[in-house]
């Protein structure tokens, strides 16, 4: 089967001439449909900027990435514009939700952006609501509602717009462990039901276990893969624990 | 010295931010340099030999324009100050002493005091012969203004601003004091709430707005409002029409707005949701501003289309009152160029009613054919004997006396005035109004006869030195002189200067305005920045981007504008009505010019927004 991501050699590197840094080094994988991916490594290993790259918000300095057929590290300003509008969804630490609009004018935006007739964006935004369990907010305002409602309603907006792929950054980060284990339940639900191809950057291994696949950079290099497999969550998250250890990540985090 | 090298530096890297505040500074000295200047300058009293009028005029206008300067550098500075907070927090958080960030602030401010200071008393300079010489074109003289490089105008701007440069230190100063560190940790938002629509104040403020109109178009003769009122009128005009305003802004656009908000098959399209929900914020947050720049352009349009409706007018309004090109009463006298003369015998008649006694000069009817032959108006077949045609060039349905039917007595006979007519063929300065009557009433009718000549010359509003002239050479022979380029000129070289002055304040209006606009938008940008930021990374393309933004500053711009408008078009309406002359064209034109202006405001400040939201994304 076609890979959905395909990532291929690709380089980030920042500054000229001697006192070039490189962010990202050779970095080469791939993720299928429907896979619920994550990505771990200490702080300024080039988790978020791999992330910003893939999810065409910054460009690589060379390689190619293919998101389905389209080789994203080679196109346009404005078709990257719509190629994020029609096939990529975004879930950020910070929420980054509007807060001159309603909860549902949040989750409305990006359909009214691709221009889908009325009717069908009511049914849909009513749908999403109902799976992050947000309907009764539908009519707040973000600053009426808390961090863990914050986060469910932009997770609802990446994902109405059904995108081949969601990329969450650090999803987790501001919420309190109940409200987490919330989110990443929806999420990892919607990825089995949904079939919803997920690729989560996160430091907290907590919320990694919850991936099928997590890789782990290091150095702006690709340094580890581990499976879940057959494994129990808790298993999972005793081995991820484990490999961080062996890296010198932030274990100290999880306890 | 260390603080000053500090500050010189922070010039020279955020040139940029400071070219905008040193800008407004340098745009201010060379308008009032100007006008000092003008205000001092007498070559224009000495070339056309008028009195104290223009300057008058000019020393008058001086207070207004200072004012408006000081809000405006007031309304600067505090925007500068804003920008630069952050800067002072981080100087304050490592370890520099308040009061060496004042000094510092305070070179800065006399480096930006005396750059401005040289560059406007400079450009000012160059700029006075320009608008001198406008001066005097628009006064209707034909001459060419020198360079003037006026000492005490360099020193009273010197002196102005270098009080206003003090104030503003000062107002730097306080924002040093105040400031708390914490502020800088704290800065962010909590939301704000969304604004909520009063039904009750929108219709206040749509109903105040329309009595307002609706007095101001009222015939002041026959208004019952007007006659209750009275004298206070205009306040109360003005008043219903500023707080309407107010509403307008508060309250009808939020309404409008949210019901906008509601229609999902508008608001569910595009970035339609991100225009107005941003525009209600905006609206209502500044409301004030927006009243206050309605009414300020209201006010120019108004002051402008009035002033340049009467300049427009001068000729019409000058024909109409003398239409013949010299006039008086006497012995004929030599005078060139003269196209056509005719000496005709008037007579003074004394006429009673019941009321008075009245004295008008009467004309027959052959006579009066002949003038109006030559002056292509209307002639008269016949008047019945024991009748007679007023002649009332200035007739006015609300203020004159309606004179038609009545009845007067003359020594020996009656006369039943049988038409009034709103023109005249002679000139109102020598003659009057007149009285036409047959010739045959006209033979018989007692009262002193009264030779008059008239001259019409060619090429008449340019013959103001055969007017001059003939002014020395009257003696007692020649009474009750009249002449039209005399009196052209006259009303040109007041309402030219009137019309300078207006159109210089409106442009310095104008600029200011559109300035307070641009920094209130420019500011608002660099906070909701992150907003955009948010947009491109949902997918928002460059185009959607940029059209939502500049709708959202047309709106801003536009609605106190269209507000401005209706406003002056209303009071326009009402002055030309009450004036009783046709001023569409000019005003039409006023705010045409107005309004281009403020286009290149607009397009100048939807670029600035733009260019801030796509640097924004540099540093995600």
């Amino acid at each position: 089967m076609q890979p959905l991501l395909k990532v291929n050699n690709v380089n980030k590197t920042y500054g000229k001439g001697t006192q070039v840094f490189k962010a990202l080094q050779n970095i080469s994988f791939t993720v299928d449909e429907g896979e619920f991916i994550g990505v771990m490594g200490p702080s300024g290993a080039g988790k978020s900027t791999l992330l910003n790259v893939l999810a065409t918000i910054d460009n690589p300095t060379s390689g190619d990435i293919f998101i389905g057929s389209d080789n994203v590290a080679k196109m346009k300003d404005k078709a990257l514009a719509d190629f994020r509008r029609d096939h990529l969804g975004f879930i950020f630490q910070d929420y980054n939700l509007l807060d001159s609009l309603t909860v549902r004018e949040n989750i409305v935006l990006p359909l009214a952006i691709a221009k889908t007739p009325v009717k069908e964006i009511d049914e849909r935004v009513n749908r999403i609501a109902e799976t992050f369990g947000i309907k009764d907010l539908l009519s707040k305002y973000p600053y009426q509602i808390s961090g863990g409602q914050k986060q469910r309603t932009a997770s609802s907006r990446a994902l109405v717009t059904t995108p081949k792929i969601i990329f969450a950054d650090e999803p987790t980060g501001a919420l309190d462990s109940k409200s987490a284990t919330d989110l990443l339940e929806s999420l990892s639900r919607l990825n089995e039901t949904e079939q919803s191809t997920i690729m989560m950057v996160t430091h907290d291994a907590y919320a990694a276990s919850f991936c099928q696949r997590i890789i782990f950079i290091q150095d702006g290099k690709l340094s580890k893969e581990v499976m879940r497999g057959t494994q129990t969550r808790k298993q999972f998250f005793q081995q991820i624990l484990q490999v961080l250890a062996s890296i010198g990540g932030e274990v100290n985090d999880v306890i | 010295m260390m603080l000053f090298d500090l500050a010189r530096k922070n010039l020279q890297r955020n040139f940029s931010s400071y070219f905008l505040y040193i800008a407004s500074m340098v745009f201010s000295i060379v308008i009032y340099f100007t006008f000092v200047t003008l205000k001092y300058n007498d070559d224009i009293e000495k070339m056309t030999g008028t009195s104290q009028k223009i300057s008058s005029i000019m020393s008058g206008s001086a207070v207004v324009l200072l004012f408006f300067i000081v809000v405006f550098i007031a309304y600067s500075n505090s925007f500068f100050m804003k920008k630069r907070k952050k800067e002072v927090a981080l100087y304050s958080l490592l370890g520099v002493r308040k009061q060496q960030i004042g000094f510092m602030l305070f070179f800065e401010n006399l480096f930006i005091g005396i750059v401005s200071l040289i560059a406007g008393i400079g450009i000012g300079f160059l700029m006075s012969k320009v608008l001198l010489t406008i001066l005097i074109r628009l006064m209707g003289y034909s001459l060419t203004a020198g360079f003037t490089f006026s000492m005490p105008a360099v020193i009273n701007t010197i002196i102005v601003f270098s009080i206003l440069f003090l104030f503003t230190s000062l107002q730097g100063y306080r924002v040093i004091y105040q400031f708390k560190l914490i502020d800088l940790f704290h800065a962010e938002k909590q939301g704000e709430a969304m604004p909520k629509a009063s039904i009750i104040s929108a219709i206040i403020g749509t109903a105040s707005i329309a009595t307002g109109y609706y007095f101001a178009l009222a015939d002041i003769m026959t208004s019952t409002a007007w006659r209750i009122i009275g004298i206070a009128m205009p306040i109360v005009i003005i008043g219903l029409t500023i707080f309407g305003t107010y509403l307008l802004f508060h309250s009808v656009s939020v309404f409008l707005l949210q019901a906008m908000k509601k229609i999902h098959r508008y608001a569910w399209k595009n970035l339609n949701l991100i225009t107005t929900s941003q525009l209600l914020y905006r609206i209502r947050g500044n409301a004030k501003s927006l009243t206050v720049i309605a009414v300020l352009s209201a006010t120019t349009i108004t002051a402008g289309g009035a002033v340049f409706g009467l300049y427009y007018n001068i000729s019409k309004t000058t024909t109409t009152s003398t239409p013949i090109t010299f006039m008086w009463k006497g012995e004929a006298l030599d005078v060139p160029e003269v196209d056509y003369h005719n000496t005709l015998t008037l007579k003074d008649v004394t006429l009673t009613n019941a009321d008075a006694e009245y004295n008008y000069m009467f004309m027959s009817l052959s006579d009066y054919n002949k003038l109006a032959v030559q002056q292509g108006k209307q002639e008269m077949a016949s008047i019945k004997e024991g009748q007679s045609v007023l002649l009332d060039p200035f007739f006015d349905e609300r203020f004159s006396n309606k004179v038609k039917g009545e009845t007067y007595t003359t020594a020996d006979t009656q006369l039943q005035v049988a038409e009034q007519y709103e023109y005249g063929v002679t000139n109102i300065g020598t003659t009057g109004n007149i009285m036409i009557v047959a010739d045959s009433t006209f033979e018989t009718l007692q009262g002193e006869a009264i030779l008059t000549q008239m001259y019409q010359v060619k090429e008449e509003a340019d013959q103001l030195q055969i007017s001059r002239d003939l002014e020395k050479r009257i003696t007692e022979q020649q009474q009750a002189f009249t002449s039209h380029p005399a009196d052209f000129e006259q009303s040109m070289s007041g309402a030219g200067a009137m019309l300078f002055v207006g159109s210089f304040l409106g442009l310095v209006f104008l600029t200011a305005t559109g300035s307070i606009i641009y920094f209130k938008v420019i500011s608002e940008a660099e906070a909701d920045k992150d907003k955009y930021t948010i947009l491109y990374k949902i997918g928002v393309n460059d185009q959607q981007m940029l059209k939502t933004i500049a709708t959202q500053v047309a709106i801003i711009f536009g609605a106190p504008l269209i507000v401005g408008i209706t406003h002056a078009s209303v009071a326009l309406l009402g002055f030309s009505n009450l004036l009783g002359m046709s001023i569409t064209k000019p005003v039409l034109l006023w705010m045409a010019a107005y309004t281009l202006i403020y286009v290149l405001y607009y397009i100048f400040t939807t670029r600035a927004f733009y260019k801030i939201v796509k640097n924004a994304r540099r540093n995600i």
